[in-house]
């Protein structure tokens, strides 16, 4: 009789292994994505990173979109630019919210403001200052003027009239960004805290619908059936995996156990690179750094700061450590934005006298000796953060056997997980921190503005007058006038070295190939609102 | 003779230094001895002993066998593999694998010995305490060793390095702290039995004192067990640093023990599978030999146990 229940045990064992394998085959209606590390938000107001943001690029929709790298009007039909190219009209669409209730220009109206509401529970927005174009939004922020008079206002149900402080060529750009995103007043009501990942109250605007959260683990996305292009809406499901081992997540991935994959072990680029046609290096604009905490001494003298970024061998890093195809970063402004003039910006503004290799070694060290430590003599211990993802422990790696060769200064690296790490950088608990910023739209600004003194996302707690000056003016100019005051603020920060520019970013992703019409915008984020599995 | 002819006078304690203590009727000599020939029949044993020999071996002299430094990056010479250059390899910025095993073996052996000193000293002398005194002592010691015993170890280690800065001394603290815990319990034990032994009772009737009879007749009576149980948490605490350093929280970088090797060496298993293999072999052998030696050591010093 015991043996009988034996290996009745074992039949179902052996039974449940097998279904679970036949469980494995592709579900033509859901795609399964890994997503990375846990995003801290995705309200689209209080997020402030990709991992974020790409989620909600899904969840929610702007006024417009950008698909196939053109920008298409989305929630809005069509749109009004008056003569001074300072105020902008758009007349919204028959668009509807995932629980059937139309989307009004009041829901625009609510979420800008609350962007730009100091007061905002549980936490003011890091992103504030992406609309401080309009008029009001700086003075509420700052506290001398009330969110309630900034100048967007719903003139009826489907008509948003925006005033500007000054002609924005971008702005239409910056309504596809997830700040910019509706959110409704009485769903954010019923908890302000956590509805965005609640998939008991969330309600979004966009082809998918958070139905599910479970922390740490997945999330799932449902197609949203009240979106205004539902009938182009392939997918029924997403499936977001929550993995922040790029290890595992390849392993997932050759296993089929996933469709899309972010970012691989840098180990095994050059064998994907070589072998498997569903490996794409995609072009990204953005700059990976090194934060200085600029108001902690040694940190604070700006020729220990430059002695640092000099001593780095950016080829080296590149070629060897992420060999993704990067490029070395001389400058804050990555490669991919233009001028007025058509110009490549980066090129235009050059290096700042800084080699790519080797060539700063010498440089970097009379640096040093004039900052009063010769050869590293009398230089504290430096301590450097990172979260261990990606590349970065193996670049710290290099990077401090660099500083230790040529300055003689040691650093400790330690890593720490995510949402930690963001919190440390954010409250200045550091003394160099591995940063990185990807633009949230075709303008240097994106890159630029995040060293105003006012700005919540100013990790390098630099603050001068002077540069708050030249990207405040700017944002009065237009033409080729306006990039000059770029120019000078870049090299205005760049002089200072408050960041230490290591490479500008490469995309590299893995997409099944069964999955087709996925996108990527021009600033990376997925988007799979009329993606199709065959 | 009888009874009454003893005089009261004679019921004089001895002066010091005419204290005659017990004599010994076999030297500690033959009991090594003995020891030493049931353990050599033992061929695992042997095995164990002499492999566990080789690893101290290996990382005391591994580092000047080889011309690398540990730390010394080489970009453009990474992720070769083994080869008579580089025995081990080299790892993603070209560093030599050997080298770096060596060192790690010499991180892992420190841990071990940091944790067989705190057991030898904390958990047997907190467990003899507690075992001789008994009563409401023996109690509280034991009731104290029981709530630190509710929380793992890992977890301790986690959140004690958490609360410092990840790295080789905070490891060893945290394992300081409650690694001793098994031994004094094991100690402990050990002690309630013998101390109710007619041995103990002679000892006391000589007028030995309490520290006479906790060091000098318990706990050479107890040393078999805690030999052998030093010898099995060694292997443990090897394998928690190796976890620590894996999941991130151990030594940090350029530095590294064999647990962050086999960490940085997952991302490339498929591309680079031996900067995984020899930090992955050397943590399974070096657990192995210090296993095989402790059962092997237990057979020894203790025929009995063998025999039930």
């Amino acid at each position: 009789m015991k043996k009988t229940i034996a290996c009745l045990l074992i039949l179902t064992l052996v039974m449940t292994s097998f279904t679970a394998c036949g469980e494995k085959g592709q579900d033509t209606n859901a795609l399964k994505w890994h997503i990375g590390p846990e995003p801290y938000s995705l309200d689209p107001q209080l997020n402030f990173a990709n991992d974020g943001g790409n989620i909600i690029n899904n969840t929610f929709e702007g006024l417009m979109r950008e698909l196939n790298g053109e920008l298409v009007p989305a929630m809005a039909e069509s749109y009004e630019i008056s003569d001074d190219k300072t105020a902008y009209t758009f007349y919204l669409r028959d668009a509807f919210w995932s629980d059937g209730k139309p989307v009004t220009a009041s829901d625009f109206e609510y979420a800008w403001k609350r962007a730009c509401d100091p007061n905002l529970e549980p936490e003011p927005s890091r992103y504030s200052y992406q609309l401080f174009y309009i008029k009001g939004a700086q003075d509420a922020v700052e506290g001398n003027g009330s969110p309630d008079d900034i100048a967007v206002t719903a003139i009826d149900e489907k008509t948003l009239k925006v005033e500007l402080l000054a002609p924005t060529p971008y702005f239409l750009d910056l309504t596809t960004f997830y700040t910019y995103m509706p959110v409704r007043k009485d769903v954010v009501e019923q908890d302000p805290d956590g509805w965005a990942r609640n998939p008991e109250v969330v309600v979004s605007n966009g082809p998918f619908v958070l139905t599910g959260y479970k922390i740490g683990e997945s999330l799932t996305l449902s197609k949203n059936e009240y979106y205004w292009q539902a009938d182009k809406v392939s997918l029924e499901r997403i499936d977001g995996f929550i993995i922040e081992d790029e290890s595992t997540m390849l392993s997932a991935y050759e296993a089929g156990d996933v469709d899309v994959i972010e970012d691989v072990p840098i180990q095994e680029i050059s064998r994907l690179k070589e072998n498997n046609k569903d490996f794409y290096i995609l072009p990204l604009i953005g700059t990976y750094y090194y934060i200085f905490n600029t108001q902690k001494p040694p940190l604070d003298n700006v020729l220990v700061r430059k002695a640092l970024s000099y001593a780095i061998d950016r080829t080296a890093i590149v070629e060897n450590i992420t060999q993704g195809g990067e490029q070395e970063a001389t400058g804050f402004v990555p490669v991919g934005l233009s001028d007025a003039e058509g110009n490549d910006f980066r090129e235009t503004a050059g290096n700042y006298g800084m080699d790519t290799g080797k060539g700063n070694y010498k440089k970097a060290r009379e640096l040093l000796a004039e900052a009063g430590y010769p050869e590293g003599e009398g230089f504290p211990t430096l301590n450097f953060i990172y979260n261990s993802y990606g590349a970065h422990q193996a670049v710290a790696e290099a990077i401090q056997a660099m500083w230790k060769n040529n300055l003689g200064i040691d650093m400790t690296i330690s890593n720490q997980e995510w949402g930690v790490l963001q919190d440390n950088i954010y409250n200045s608990n550091f003394d160099i921190a591995r940063g990185g910023w990807t633009a949230d739209y075709a303008d240097p600004t994106t890159m630029l503005d995040i060293w105003l003194s006012y700005s919540g996302n100013n990790e390098a707690k630099w603050k001068n007058t002077e540069y708050d000056a030249l990207i405040e003016a700017s944002k009065t100019l237009t033409g080729q006038e306006r990039f000059e005051h770029l120019y000078k603020a870049e090299a205005l920060m760049m002089d200072a070295m408050i960041v230490a520019p290591i490479l500008y970013y490469t995309d590299t992703v893995m997409v099944k190939d069964y999955v087709k019409d996925w996108q990527k915008t021009k600033l990376g984020l997925w988007f799979f609102g009329f993606a199709r599995i065959e | 003779m009888s009874m009454t002819d003893i005089s009261p006078d004679l019921w004089q304690p001895l002066k010091k230094e005419e204290r005659v203590w017990e004599e010994k009727t076999q030297s500690d000599i033959v009991f090594r001895q003995n020891v030493w020939l049931r353990f050599k029949e033992n061929r695992l044993a042997m095995t164990g002993l002499i492999v566990v020999i080789g690893i101290i071996l290996f990382a005391l002299l591994g580092p000047w066998l080889s011309q690398y430094s540990y730390s010394a990056q080489d970009l453009t010479n990474a992720n070769q593999g083994p080869s008579l250059k580089h025995w081990f390899g080299t790892d993603g910025h070209g560093r030599d694998l050997f080298v770096r095993v060596a060192y790690g073996a010499r991180i892992s052996l420190l841990v071990g010995m940091a944790a067989a000193l705190v057991n030898f000293f904390i958990g047997v002398l907190y467990g003899g305490i507690s075992g001789y005194i008994g009563g409401i002592t023996d109690h509280i010691m034991m009731r104290i060793v029981d709530i630190i015993d509710t929380i793992p170890l890992v977890l301790y280690a986690i959140l004690f390095i958490i609360l410092f800065e990840p790295g080789l001394t905070s490891i060893i603290i945290a394992l300081s702290m409650v690694y001793w815990v098994r031994m004094a319990r094991i100690v402990r034990g050990r002690i309630l039995n013998l101390r109710e032994q007619e041995f103990i009772l002679a000892a006391k009737t000589l007028g030995a004192g309490f520290t006479r009879i906790l060091l000098r007749h318990l706990m050479p009576n107890s040393i078999g067990i805690i030999i052998v149980t030093l010898t099995m948490m060694i292997p443990e605490a090897i394998f928690i640093e190796s976890f620590l350093s894996f999941i991130g929280l151990g030594v940090s970088a350029p530095m590294a023990s064999w647990g962050s090797l086999a960490a940085n060496a997952i991302g490339g298993i498929r591309s680079y599978p031996y900067q995984l293999f020899f930090p992955s072999i050397a943590i399974c052998i070096t657990i192995l030999a210090f296993n095989l030696f402790g059962d092997g050591l237990r057979d020894a010093l203790d025929p009995e146990i063998r025999k039930q």
